[in-house]
């Protein structure tokens, strides 16, 4: 598998991390206001990966994961996934539903609700954030969750962005509540001209 | 000894003469198809992704799409001297891995047409495929032995299970 030819630079790293950032100071907000509790969310790292490897940073490809997966549409079209291996999963049904399914096939509707609402307020609050910042119009189709092993969820994200050859940009996220936090993996895989356009706009583009 | 391991990674193909392991891990809505000829002792998998290449782009990795993938595996493995009259095969994945949400009935059916682009290539190509585990919503990783001709699949609620022999 090719990773994208135009590689980003440091520059354009911290601009998406910063955005990340915005992003999710808004979902914080939004998440808090929810569940009544606070909480807090960080960023501690944004890269560039070749889509292939996501599942490493899950812990394998056969690792138990929670996706939630939307595409994105409007003036950058591409796809939105937040990945969260399956004890984190737990850590975070535990902080906002008190108690947490142990395996799988507990999954019901309430915990798949839960993790429906947080990709929505998370993707939602990262759209906006690139919106404020680009003036580009973005929006989200509505969530779907999956509890597969990481390989299996992350390859149909792939074939719904129908090629192999989209660059992703994975955003390290931490929950943290008072009893702890749960690491989780915001995924965004932009189409390239989307990318190209995004960096454009913020004065970011690759000179001719 | 141990034997070879072969790991086909999405739109890989994998063949060998003799001995080996190959394994899929993670199949969602991609399909791993294997064929084996015990008589010459050849063997290969490969990992479609896509039912169809696309006309207007050229096709560098036959292995990603089911209508260029399965006929690049018979031939791969007639190179090592399989006749295709003799390949047994079998195939697991094609699932729909996205289980809730409000629009998951009309998104990523990608996992059954995948399924339907294969089974015209056997069909096509003439293949005698024995056993197949497709659809539903379970990631799976399907292994095959060369060696024994056993098929696995397992998924994360399953242990692993045997799919069928690929050998008499």
């Amino acid at each position: 598998m090719s990773i994208n030819s135009s590689s980003l630079d440091a520059l354009r790293l911290s601009a998406i991390k910063e955005l990340a950032n915005i992003g999710l100071g808004h979902a914080t907000t939004a998440i808090a206001e929810l569940t009544q509790k606070p909480f807090n969310m960080s960023v501690p790292r944004a890269e560039q990966i070749g889509l292939e490897q996501i599942p490493l940073l899950i812990g394998g490809r056969e690792e138990q994961t929670v996706g939630i997966y939307m595409s994105v549409e409007g003036d950058i079209t591409g796809h939105i996934a937040f990945m969260f291996p399956w004890n984190s999963a737990q850590k975070l049904w535990t902080m906002i539903l008190g108690s947490a399914p142990e395996t799988a096939e507990q999954v019901g509707e309430l915990e798949a609700s839960v993790m429906l609402e947080i990709g929505n307020i998370v993707n939602s609050s990262f759209l906006n954030a690139i919106s404020d910042m680009t003036d580009f119009k973005l929006h989200a189709t509505p969530p779907m969750v999956s509890i597969e092993m990481a390989a299996a969820i992350l390859e149909s994200i792939v074939l719904e962005a129908y090629s192999a050859d989209h660059c992703a940009l994975s955003i390290e996220t931490r929950i943290v509540d008072e009893q702890g936090g749960a690491e989780g993996y915001f995924v965004y895989i932009p189409s390239e001209q989307g990318l190209h356009d995004f960096f454009e706009r913020l004065g970011l583009g690759e000179a001719a | 000894m141990t034997p070879t391991q072969l790991l086909v990674g999405m739109a890989d193909i994998q063949v060998v003469k003799g001995p080996g392991c190959f394994t899929c891990l993670g199949l969602g809505s991609c399909i791993g198809f294997c064929a084996l000829d015990p008589v010459a002792n050849v063997a290969g998998m490969v990992h479609v992704m896509l039912p169809e290449h696309f006309k207007d782009k050229p096709n560098d990795m036959p292995g990603k799409f089911a209508d260029t993938g399965i006929a690049a595996l018979v031939q791969a493995l007639e190179k090592l001297g399989a006749s295709r009259s003799k390949l047994v095969c079998a195939m697991a994945g094609g699932a729909q891995v996205f289980k809730f949400g409000a629009n998951v009935a009309n998104k990523l059916d990608i996992g059954a047409r995948n399924a339907l682009a294969v089974d015209e290539q056997v069909k096509k190509l003439g293949l005698k495929v024995i056993a197949r585990d497709v659809g539903g919503h379970a990631g799976r990783t399907m292994m095959l032995d060369a060696a024994t001709g056993e098929v696995k699949v397992r998924t994360v609620s399953q242990e692993e299970k045997l799919l069928c022999r690929l050998r008499a």
